[in-house]
Protein backbone atom coordinates (compact mmCIF):
# COMPACT_ATOMS: atom_id res chain seq x y z
CA UNK A 1 0.00 0.00 0.00
CA UNK A 2 1.45 3.32 -1.04
CA UNK A 3 2.28 6.11 1.44
CA UNK A 4 -0.59 8.17 0.43
CA UNK A 5 -3.28 6.27 1.46
CA UNK A 6 -1.90 4.27 4.50
CA UNK A 7 -1.10 7.29 6.36
CA UNK A 8 -4.72 8.50 5.67
CA UNK A 9 -5.49 5.51 7.54
CA UNK A 10 -2.87 5.71 10.40
CA UNK A 11 -3.43 9.54 10.77
CA UNK A 12 -7.56 9.32 10.78
CA UNK A 13 -7.94 6.16 12.95
CA UNK A 14 -8.21 5.42 16.55
CA UNK A 15 -4.41 6.25 17.33
CA UNK A 16 -4.08 2.51 19.00
CA UNK A 17 -3.87 1.40 15.42
CA UNK A 18 -0.57 2.90 14.55
CA UNK A 19 0.66 2.01 18.02
CA UNK A 20 -0.02 -1.60 17.45
CA UNK A 21 1.85 -1.58 14.09
CA UNK A 22 4.92 0.50 15.69
CA UNK A 23 4.65 -1.98 18.47
CA UNK A 24 5.44 -5.06 16.25
CA UNK A 25 8.35 -4.08 14.93
CA UNK A 26 9.91 -2.97 18.00
CA UNK A 27 9.48 -6.43 19.23
CA UNK A 28 12.16 -7.56 16.40
CA UNK A 29 13.98 -4.96 15.02
CA UNK A 30 16.59 -1.94 17.00
CA UNK A 31 14.74 1.31 16.23
CA UNK A 32 16.95 4.23 16.19
CA UNK A 33 15.73 7.64 16.91
CA UNK A 34 16.83 10.40 14.70
CA UNK A 35 14.58 13.09 15.39
CA UNK A 36 12.84 12.67 19.00
CA UNK A 37 9.33 14.20 17.98
CA UNK A 38 9.13 17.75 18.06
CA UNK A 39 6.78 20.77 17.17
CA UNK A 40 7.27 22.85 13.97
CA UNK A 41 5.05 24.30 11.11
CA UNK A 42 3.16 23.21 7.65
CA UNK A 43 2.58 26.16 5.31
CA UNK A 44 -0.29 25.19 3.24
CA UNK A 45 -0.60 26.19 -0.44
CA UNK A 46 -3.98 26.45 -1.80
CA UNK A 47 -5.66 26.82 -5.53
CA UNK A 48 -8.39 29.30 -5.23
CA UNK A 49 -11.16 28.88 -7.78
CA UNK A 50 -11.49 32.59 -9.42
CA UNK A 51 -8.49 32.17 -11.39
CA UNK A 52 -7.06 28.93 -10.67
CA UNK A 53 -3.82 30.43 -9.33
CA UNK A 54 -2.01 29.42 -6.24
CA UNK A 55 -1.81 31.11 -2.47
CA UNK A 56 -0.75 30.14 0.67
CA UNK A 57 -3.79 30.08 3.34
CA UNK A 58 -1.62 29.51 6.41
CA UNK A 59 0.52 27.40 8.63
CA UNK A 60 -0.71 24.55 10.11
CA UNK A 61 0.74 23.05 13.81
CA UNK A 62 2.34 20.02 13.12
CA UNK A 63 4.63 17.15 15.16
CA UNK A 64 7.40 15.10 13.24
CA UNK A 65 9.74 12.23 14.43
CA UNK A 66 12.25 10.57 12.35
CA UNK A 67 13.57 6.94 13.09
CA UNK A 68 16.00 4.27 11.33
CA UNK A 69 15.59 0.72 11.25
CA UNK A 70 17.89 -1.61 8.81
CA UNK A 71 19.35 1.63 7.67
CA UNK A 72 16.13 3.15 6.44
CA UNK A 73 14.90 6.59 7.51
CA UNK A 74 11.27 6.34 8.47
CA UNK A 75 9.14 10.41 9.08
CA UNK A 76 6.39 10.21 11.06
CA UNK A 77 4.28 14.01 10.34
CA UNK A 78 1.30 14.59 11.55
CA UNK A 79 -0.89 17.52 12.29
CA UNK A 80 -1.20 19.03 15.90
CA UNK A 81 0.62 18.47 19.08
CA UNK A 82 0.87 14.08 18.67
CA UNK A 83 4.26 13.38 19.71
CA UNK A 84 3.39 9.62 20.29
CA UNK A 85 1.82 8.82 17.07
CA UNK A 86 4.25 11.07 15.02
CA UNK A 87 6.69 8.67 16.44
CA UNK A 88 4.63 5.59 15.96
CA UNK A 89 4.24 7.07 12.26
CA UNK A 90 7.60 7.03 11.65
CA UNK A 91 8.37 3.71 12.68
CA UNK A 92 5.64 1.97 10.46
CA UNK A 93 7.11 4.24 7.82
CA UNK A 94 10.33 3.01 8.11
CA UNK A 95 9.37 -0.66 8.52
CA UNK A 96 7.78 0.34 4.57
CA UNK A 97 10.94 1.33 3.44
CA UNK A 98 12.87 -1.22 4.69
CA UNK A 99 10.37 -3.82 2.90
CA UNK A 100 10.07 -5.59 5.93
CA UNK A 101 7.90 -8.88 5.78
CA UNK A 102 5.71 -7.29 8.70
CA UNK A 103 4.18 -4.74 6.60
CA UNK A 104 2.71 -7.59 3.86
CA UNK A 105 0.62 -8.77 7.29
CA UNK A 106 -0.49 -5.50 7.60
CA UNK A 107 -2.47 -5.02 4.62
CA UNK A 108 -5.47 -6.58 5.39
CA UNK A 109 -5.44 -4.83 9.07
CA UNK A 110 -5.23 -1.42 6.81
CA UNK A 111 -8.05 -2.32 4.61
CA UNK A 112 -10.31 -2.91 7.03
CA UNK A 113 -9.72 0.32 9.16
CA UNK A 114 -10.29 2.32 6.00
CA UNK A 115 -13.42 0.72 5.23
CA UNK A 116 -14.70 1.31 8.59
CA UNK A 117 -13.59 5.16 8.11
CA UNK A 118 -15.28 5.10 4.77
CA UNK A 119 -18.05 3.76 6.39
CA UNK A 120 -17.80 6.23 9.45
CA UNK A 121 -17.92 9.60 7.16
CA UNK A 122 -20.78 7.86 4.76
CA UNK A 123 -22.89 7.80 7.94
CA UNK A 124 -21.80 11.01 9.14
CA UNK A 125 -22.11 12.47 5.11
CA UNK A 126 -26.02 10.97 5.15
CA UNK A 127 -26.81 12.91 8.90
CA UNK A 128 -25.69 15.98 7.36
CA UNK A 129 -28.08 15.25 4.16
CA UNK A 130 -30.94 15.74 7.40
CA UNK A 131 -30.49 19.39 6.61
CA UNK A 132 -30.43 19.52 2.90
CA UNK A 133 -33.19 21.75 2.17
CA UNK A 134 -36.23 20.57 -0.64
CA UNK A 135 -37.52 23.82 -2.53
CA UNK A 136 -41.03 24.10 -2.93
CA UNK A 137 -42.13 26.46 -5.62
CA UNK A 138 -44.85 28.76 -4.24
CA UNK A 139 -47.96 29.58 -6.55
CA UNK A 140 -48.27 33.75 -6.94
CA UNK B 1 10.54 72.64 31.07
CA UNK B 2 13.84 70.89 30.25
CA UNK B 3 13.62 67.45 28.56
CA UNK B 4 13.72 64.33 31.13
CA UNK B 5 15.31 61.20 30.79
CA UNK B 6 13.17 58.78 32.86
CA UNK B 7 13.49 54.69 34.43
CA UNK B 8 12.02 52.68 36.41
CA UNK B 9 8.48 51.25 36.62
CA UNK B 10 10.14 47.54 37.19
CA UNK B 11 8.36 46.89 40.36
CA UNK B 12 4.80 48.40 39.14
CA UNK B 13 5.08 46.23 36.27
CA UNK B 14 5.70 43.12 38.28
CA UNK B 15 3.13 44.05 40.35
CA UNK B 16 0.66 44.78 37.84
CA UNK B 17 1.40 41.18 35.80
CA UNK B 18 0.29 39.42 39.63
CA UNK B 19 -2.59 41.79 39.26
CA UNK B 20 -3.44 40.56 36.18
CA UNK B 21 -3.17 36.77 36.84
CA UNK B 22 -5.28 37.68 40.15
CA UNK B 23 -8.13 39.41 37.71
CA UNK B 24 -8.07 35.67 36.02
CA UNK B 25 -8.48 33.89 39.30
CA UNK B 26 -9.94 36.00 41.91
CA UNK B 27 -13.81 34.09 41.22
CA UNK B 28 -12.06 30.90 41.76
CA UNK B 29 -13.24 29.49 38.76
CA UNK B 30 -11.10 27.59 36.18
CA UNK B 31 -12.08 27.10 32.26
CA UNK B 32 -10.40 23.75 30.85
CA UNK B 33 -8.76 24.46 27.60
CA UNK B 34 -10.68 21.24 26.26
CA UNK B 35 -14.26 23.07 27.04
CA UNK B 36 -12.76 26.45 25.42
CA UNK B 37 -12.16 23.65 22.24
CA UNK B 38 -15.68 22.17 22.51
CA UNK B 39 -17.71 25.12 23.28
CA UNK B 40 -16.84 28.08 21.79
CA UNK B 41 -15.40 26.94 18.28
CA UNK B 42 -16.49 30.20 16.53
CA UNK B 43 -13.56 32.16 18.73
CA UNK B 44 -11.45 29.68 18.11
CA UNK B 45 -11.82 29.47 14.27
CA UNK B 46 -11.46 33.23 14.56
CA UNK B 47 -8.00 33.10 16.66
CA UNK B 48 -6.54 30.56 14.19
CA UNK B 49 -7.58 32.71 11.11
CA UNK B 50 -6.34 35.64 12.14
CA UNK B 51 -3.27 34.16 13.62
CA UNK B 52 -2.65 32.21 10.62
CA UNK B 53 -1.82 29.44 12.29
CA UNK B 54 -3.87 26.03 12.45
CA UNK B 55 -3.87 24.82 15.86
CA UNK B 56 -6.79 24.59 17.80
CA UNK B 57 -5.63 23.67 20.61
CA UNK B 58 -3.52 26.18 20.25
CA UNK B 59 -5.75 28.56 19.92
CA UNK B 60 -7.52 27.55 22.97
CA UNK B 61 -5.29 27.73 25.22
CA UNK B 62 -4.20 31.35 24.39
CA UNK B 63 -7.49 32.76 24.27
CA UNK B 64 -7.87 31.19 28.30
CA UNK B 65 -4.28 32.88 28.76
CA UNK B 66 -5.97 36.17 26.96
CA UNK B 67 -8.77 36.16 29.43
CA UNK B 68 -11.04 36.25 25.99
CA UNK B 69 -9.64 38.99 24.25
CA UNK B 70 -9.50 38.51 20.70
CA UNK B 71 -6.44 40.65 19.92
CA UNK B 72 -4.07 38.97 22.62
CA UNK B 73 -4.80 36.07 21.76
CA UNK B 74 -3.45 36.49 17.97
CA UNK B 75 -0.70 38.30 19.60
CA UNK B 76 0.03 35.17 21.17
CA UNK B 77 -0.23 32.92 18.71
CA UNK B 78 1.52 34.72 15.86
CA UNK B 79 4.57 35.17 18.68
CA UNK B 80 4.54 31.35 19.12
CA UNK B 81 4.66 30.83 15.52
CA UNK B 82 7.69 32.56 15.28
CA UNK B 83 9.06 30.37 17.67
CA UNK B 84 8.30 27.20 15.64
CA UNK B 85 10.64 25.59 12.56
CA UNK B 86 8.56 25.33 9.17
CA UNK B 87 9.25 22.09 8.67
CA UNK B 88 7.79 21.97 5.49
CA UNK B 89 4.92 23.13 2.70
CA UNK B 90 1.95 21.25 1.32
CA UNK B 91 1.31 19.98 -1.85
CA UNK B 92 -1.36 21.89 -3.64
CA UNK B 93 -4.80 21.72 -1.64
CA UNK B 94 -7.92 21.86 -4.19
CA UNK B 95 -10.62 22.88 -2.97
CA UNK B 96 -13.01 19.89 -4.54
CA UNK B 97 -11.70 17.58 -2.23
CA UNK B 98 -13.27 19.05 0.61
CA UNK B 99 -15.85 16.82 2.60
CA UNK B 100 -18.56 19.30 2.83
CA UNK B 101 -21.06 20.11 6.05
CA UNK B 102 -22.62 23.07 4.87
CA UNK B 103 -23.27 24.64 1.49
CA UNK B 104 -25.60 26.94 0.20
CA UNK B 105 -26.11 29.39 -3.35
CA UNK B 106 -27.77 32.45 -3.11
CA UNK B 107 -27.85 32.52 -6.69
CA UNK B 108 -29.36 29.26 -7.99
CA UNK B 109 -32.43 27.50 -6.14
CA UNK B 110 -31.23 23.96 -7.61
CA UNK B 111 -27.66 23.46 -7.49
CA UNK B 112 -25.79 20.06 -8.60
CA UNK B 113 -25.92 17.98 -5.15
CA UNK B 114 -28.40 20.47 -3.44
CA UNK B 115 -28.15 22.79 -1.17
CA UNK B 116 -27.37 21.65 2.39
CA UNK B 117 -27.44 24.19 5.80
CA UNK B 118 -25.08 22.14 8.03
CA UNK B 119 -24.71 23.56 11.65
CA UNK B 120 -25.49 27.60 11.42
CA UNK B 121 -26.92 30.65 13.23
CA UNK B 122 -28.65 31.70 10.66
CA UNK B 123 -32.13 30.60 11.65
CA UNK B 124 -32.21 30.83 14.64
CA UNK B 125 -33.92 33.32 16.56
CA UNK B 126 -31.17 35.47 18.40
CA UNK B 127 -33.09 35.24 21.70
CA UNK B 128 -31.32 34.94 25.12
CA UNK B 129 -31.50 31.34 25.52
CA UNK B 130 -32.23 31.41 29.74
CA UNK B 131 -32.33 27.68 29.90
CA UNK B 132 -28.43 27.76 29.26
CA UNK B 133 -27.98 28.94 32.73
CA UNK B 134 -29.08 25.65 34.32
CA UNK B 135 -27.72 23.45 31.73
CA UNK B 136 -26.24 20.31 32.84
CA UNK B 137 -24.50 16.98 31.46
CA UNK B 138 -27.18 14.86 31.93
CA UNK B 139 -29.51 17.40 30.04
CA UNK B 140 -26.72 17.28 27.31
CA UNK B 141 -26.37 13.96 27.49
CA UNK B 142 -30.20 13.14 26.95
CA UNK B 143 -30.39 15.74 24.17
CA UNK B 144 -27.66 13.87 22.54
CA UNK B 145 -29.11 10.78 23.04
CA UNK B 146 -32.58 11.56 21.76
CA UNK B 147 -30.27 13.26 18.69
CA UNK B 148 -28.59 10.33 17.54
CA UNK B 149 -32.02 7.98 18.21
CA UNK B 150 -34.04 10.75 16.20
CA UNK B 151 -31.30 9.82 13.16
CA UNK B 152 -31.24 6.22 13.24
CA UNK B 153 -33.78 6.38 10.23
CA UNK B 154 -30.87 7.78 8.23
CA UNK B 155 -29.19 4.48 7.49
CA UNK B 156 -25.28 4.15 7.21
CA UNK B 157 -24.89 6.22 3.97
CA UNK B 158 -22.91 4.45 0.52
CA UNK B 159 -20.36 6.37 -0.95
CA UNK B 160 -19.05 10.15 0.50
CA UNK B 161 -20.01 12.37 -2.47
CA UNK B 162 -17.67 15.35 -3.24
CA UNK B 163 -19.25 18.09 -4.50
CA UNK B 164 -19.02 19.73 -7.83
CA UNK B 165 -18.61 23.19 -7.40
CA UNK B 166 -21.34 25.59 -8.89
CA UNK B 167 -19.06 27.78 -11.11
CA UNK B 168 -17.87 25.05 -12.54
CA UNK B 169 -21.68 23.66 -13.99
CA UNK B 170 -21.90 27.46 -15.04
CA UNK B 171 -18.23 27.40 -16.84
CA UNK B 172 -18.70 24.61 -18.65
CA UNK B 173 -21.88 26.63 -20.06
CA UNK B 174 -19.32 29.55 -21.34
CA UNK B 175 -20.88 31.67 -18.66
CA UNK B 176 -17.82 32.59 -17.15
CA UNK B 177 -14.12 32.79 -18.14
CA UNK B 178 -12.47 29.58 -17.86
CA UNK B 179 -8.66 29.77 -16.52
CA UNK B 180 -5.54 27.47 -16.87
CA UNK B 181 -4.03 26.16 -13.93
CA UNK B 182 -1.56 28.58 -12.74
CA UNK B 183 1.12 26.91 -11.05
CA UNK B 184 3.54 29.92 -10.50
CA UNK B 185 5.05 29.87 -7.22
CA UNK B 186 3.02 32.29 -4.80
CA UNK B 187 4.71 35.23 -2.89
CA UNK B 188 4.81 34.37 0.88
CA UNK B 189 4.03 37.25 3.27
CA UNK B 190 5.41 36.30 6.25
CA UNK B 191 8.82 35.69 4.36
CA UNK B 192 9.00 39.04 2.11
CA UNK B 193 7.64 42.56 3.24
CA UNK B 194 4.53 43.02 1.42
CA UNK B 195 5.30 45.15 -1.81
CA UNK B 196 2.78 47.23 -4.02
CA UNK B 197 1.70 46.32 -6.39
CA UNK B 198 0.92 43.30 -4.97
CA UNK B 199 0.72 39.56 -6.40
CA UNK B 200 -2.27 37.97 -6.32
CA UNK B 201 -1.42 35.74 -3.81
CA UNK B 202 0.41 37.85 -1.57
CA UNK B 203 -3.29 39.97 -1.26
CA UNK B 204 -5.26 36.39 -0.95
CA UNK B 205 -2.65 35.55 1.92
CA UNK B 206 -3.26 39.12 3.48
CA UNK B 207 -6.97 38.95 3.02
CA UNK B 208 -7.13 35.40 4.54
CA UNK B 209 -5.11 36.03 7.65
CA UNK B 210 -7.14 39.50 8.24
CA UNK B 211 -9.00 40.46 10.80
CA UNK B 212 -12.45 39.25 10.92
CA UNK B 213 -13.87 42.71 12.02
CA UNK B 214 -11.70 45.00 9.62
CA UNK B 215 -12.29 42.34 6.52
CA UNK B 216 -16.08 42.65 7.35
CA UNK B 217 -15.91 46.57 7.99
CA UNK B 218 -14.25 47.01 4.70
CA UNK B 219 -16.13 44.64 2.64
CA UNK B 220 -19.31 46.45 3.69
CA UNK B 221 -18.23 49.52 3.07
CA UNK B 222 -17.61 48.66 -0.65
CA UNK B 223 -21.39 47.31 -0.66
CA UNK B 224 -22.55 50.72 0.62
CA UNK B 225 -21.17 52.80 -2.11
CA UNK B 226 -17.37 53.15 -0.83
CA UNK B 227 -16.30 50.36 -3.48
CA UNK B 228 -18.22 49.31 -6.92
CA UNK B 229 -18.38 45.58 -6.15
CA UNK B 230 -22.02 44.08 -5.22
CA UNK B 231 -22.11 40.56 -5.33
CA UNK B 232 -24.43 37.39 -5.72
CA UNK B 233 -22.88 35.11 -3.68
CA UNK B 234 -22.44 31.91 -6.07
CA UNK B 235 -21.58 29.56 -3.55
CA UNK B 236 -20.79 29.24 0.28
CA UNK B 237 -19.41 26.25 1.68
CA UNK B 238 -17.82 24.81 5.01
CA UNK B 239 -16.10 21.19 5.44
CA UNK B 240 -13.01 19.63 6.10
CA UNK B 241 -9.81 19.70 3.60
CA UNK B 242 -7.09 16.95 3.53
CA UNK B 243 -3.62 18.16 3.73
CA UNK B 244 -0.68 16.16 2.66
CA UNK B 245 3.15 16.92 1.97
CA UNK B 246 5.68 15.44 -0.21
CA UNK B 247 8.90 13.00 1.14
CA UNK B 248 11.80 15.95 2.08
CA UNK B 249 14.30 14.30 0.15
CA UNK B 250 12.90 11.87 -2.37
CA UNK B 251 12.49 13.58 -6.17
CA UNK B 252 9.86 11.04 -6.78
CA UNK B 253 6.72 13.35 -7.35
CA UNK B 254 4.40 10.55 -7.23
CA UNK B 255 0.94 11.85 -5.50
CA UNK B 256 0.74 8.09 -3.75
CA UNK B 257 3.93 8.41 -1.80
CA UNK B 258 3.01 12.13 0.21
CA UNK B 259 2.64 11.62 3.49
CA UNK B 260 -1.64 12.60 4.84
CA UNK B 261 -0.63 14.61 7.91
CA UNK B 262 -4.45 15.94 8.55
CA UNK B 263 -7.05 18.06 7.66
CA UNK B 264 -8.29 21.93 8.72
CA UNK B 265 -12.04 23.03 8.31
CA UNK B 266 -12.15 26.17 5.82
CA UNK B 267 -14.78 28.35 4.76
CA UNK B 268 -15.27 29.17 1.46
CA UNK B 269 -16.86 31.11 -0.58
CA UNK B 270 -17.12 32.44 -4.79
CA UNK B 271 -19.35 35.48 -5.31
CA UNK B 272 -20.42 36.41 -8.90
CA UNK B 273 -19.88 39.81 -9.23
CA UNK B 274 -21.46 41.64 -13.01
CA UNK B 275 -19.00 43.54 -14.45
CA UNK B 276 -18.94 45.84 -17.82
CA UNK B 277 -17.05 44.52 -20.97
CA UNK B 278 -16.13 45.52 -24.64
CA UNK B 279 -16.90 42.89 -26.63
CA UNK B 280 -14.99 42.07 -30.39
CA UNK B 281 -17.19 45.08 -31.73
CA UNK B 282 -16.34 47.31 -29.10
CA UNK B 283 -20.02 47.17 -27.90
CA UNK B 284 -20.53 47.03 -23.76
CA UNK B 285 -21.27 43.34 -22.94
CA UNK B 286 -22.26 42.21 -19.12
CA UNK B 287 -20.36 39.20 -18.10
CA UNK B 288 -19.63 37.83 -14.54
CA UNK B 289 -16.13 37.68 -12.33
CA UNK B 290 -15.52 36.02 -9.62
CA UNK B 291 -14.34 37.56 -6.41
CA UNK B 292 -12.86 34.45 -3.90
CA UNK B 293 -12.94 34.57 -0.27
CA UNK B 294 -11.57 31.47 2.27
CA UNK B 295 -10.44 31.31 5.61
CA UNK B 296 -9.53 28.73 8.39
CA UNK B 297 -12.55 27.95 10.30
CA UNK B 298 -16.06 28.30 10.04
CA UNK B 299 -16.51 32.42 9.43
CA UNK B 300 -18.53 32.68 6.35
CA UNK B 301 -19.01 36.57 7.24
CA UNK B 302 -15.49 37.19 6.51
CA UNK B 303 -15.22 34.82 3.48
CA UNK B 304 -17.73 36.71 1.79
CA UNK B 305 -16.46 39.92 2.71
CA UNK B 306 -12.83 38.80 1.90
CA UNK B 307 -14.63 37.32 -1.86
CA UNK B 308 -15.88 41.45 -2.16
CA UNK B 309 -11.72 42.55 -1.60
CA UNK B 310 -10.74 40.33 -3.85
CA UNK B 311 -13.06 41.28 -5.94
CA UNK B 312 -12.51 44.99 -5.35
CA UNK B 313 -8.53 44.67 -5.51
CA UNK B 314 -8.83 42.92 -8.93
CA UNK B 315 -9.90 46.30 -10.28
CA UNK B 316 -8.03 48.99 -9.13
CA UNK B 317 -9.90 52.62 -8.32
CA UNK B 318 -8.69 55.83 -7.47
CA UNK B 319 -11.89 56.94 -6.32
CA UNK B 320 -12.57 54.08 -4.02
CA UNK B 321 -10.77 52.82 -0.85
CA UNK B 322 -11.68 49.72 -0.96
CA UNK B 323 -9.80 49.23 -4.44
CA UNK B 324 -7.17 50.70 -3.30
CA UNK B 325 -4.73 47.66 -2.38
CA UNK B 326 -2.31 49.64 -0.33
CA UNK B 327 -5.31 51.16 1.77
CA UNK B 328 -6.93 47.78 2.34
CA UNK B 329 -4.11 45.00 2.72
CA UNK B 330 -1.94 47.16 5.24
CA UNK B 331 -4.94 48.02 7.50
CA UNK B 332 -6.62 44.52 7.90
CA UNK B 333 -3.80 42.61 9.95
CA UNK B 334 -4.76 41.97 13.58
CA UNK B 335 -1.38 42.32 14.97
CA UNK B 336 -0.26 45.51 13.29
CA UNK B 337 -3.49 47.25 14.17
CA UNK B 338 -3.83 46.48 17.78
CA UNK B 339 -0.32 47.08 18.12
CA UNK B 340 0.16 50.47 16.76
CA UNK B 341 -3.19 51.53 18.14
CA UNK B 342 -1.79 50.20 21.66
CA UNK B 343 1.65 51.38 21.31
CA UNK B 344 -0.34 54.99 21.68
CA UNK B 345 -0.61 53.83 25.46
CA UNK B 346 3.41 54.15 25.76
CA UNK B 347 5.48 56.83 27.05
CA UNK B 348 5.66 59.59 24.74
CA UNK B 349 7.11 62.03 27.35
CA UNK B 350 9.65 63.58 25.08
CA UNK B 351 7.70 64.12 21.97
CA UNK B 352 5.15 65.23 23.90
CA UNK B 353 6.99 67.64 25.96
CA UNK B 354 8.56 68.67 22.69
CA UNK B 355 4.88 69.59 20.95
CA UNK B 356 4.35 71.45 24.18
CA UNK B 357 7.14 73.41 23.70
CA UNK B 358 6.56 74.45 20.54
CA UNK B 359 3.48 75.49 21.47
CA UNK B 360 4.28 77.40 24.45
CA UNK B 361 7.22 79.71 22.49
CA UNK B 362 4.53 80.21 20.45
CA UNK B 363 2.24 81.55 22.70
CA UNK B 364 4.93 83.40 24.15
CA UNK B 365 5.76 85.24 20.62
CA UNK B 366 2.10 85.97 20.52
CA UNK B 367 2.04 87.65 23.87
CA UNK B 368 5.45 89.98 23.20
CA UNK B 369 3.68 90.88 19.78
Amino acid sequence: MKRRRRTEILVQSNADLAEHLAETILQTYTCKEIVPPHHGLTMVKMRESAKQSLFYIGEVLVTEAKVEINQYIGIGIVQGMEEELAKHLAIIDAAYNATLPETREWQDLLLQAEADLKAKKAKEQAELFETKVHFETMDV
Amino acid sequence: MGYVAVKGGTNAIEASLKRLTYERLKDGEIIEVQTIMATMRSLVDQVMSESSLYSPYLAALSIKQANGSMEEAVFIMRAHRSTLPRLYYSETVESETMFVERRISASFKDIPGGQLLGATNDYTHRLLDFTLINESASTNESWLHDYEQALQHVGDGNEVIYFPKVVDHLRHEGLFETYDWDNSKPTDITKENLSFPATRSARLQTLTRGQTGAVTALGYASLRGYGQVHPTVGEVRVGTLPISVGHPNEADEDEADDYYIGNIKVSEVESFVPVSVKNKQNENELEFEIGYGICYGQNETKAIAMSILDQCLEHPEADFPTHDEEFVLLHIDSVESTGFISHLKLPHYVTFQSKLDSIREVKKEGKQQ
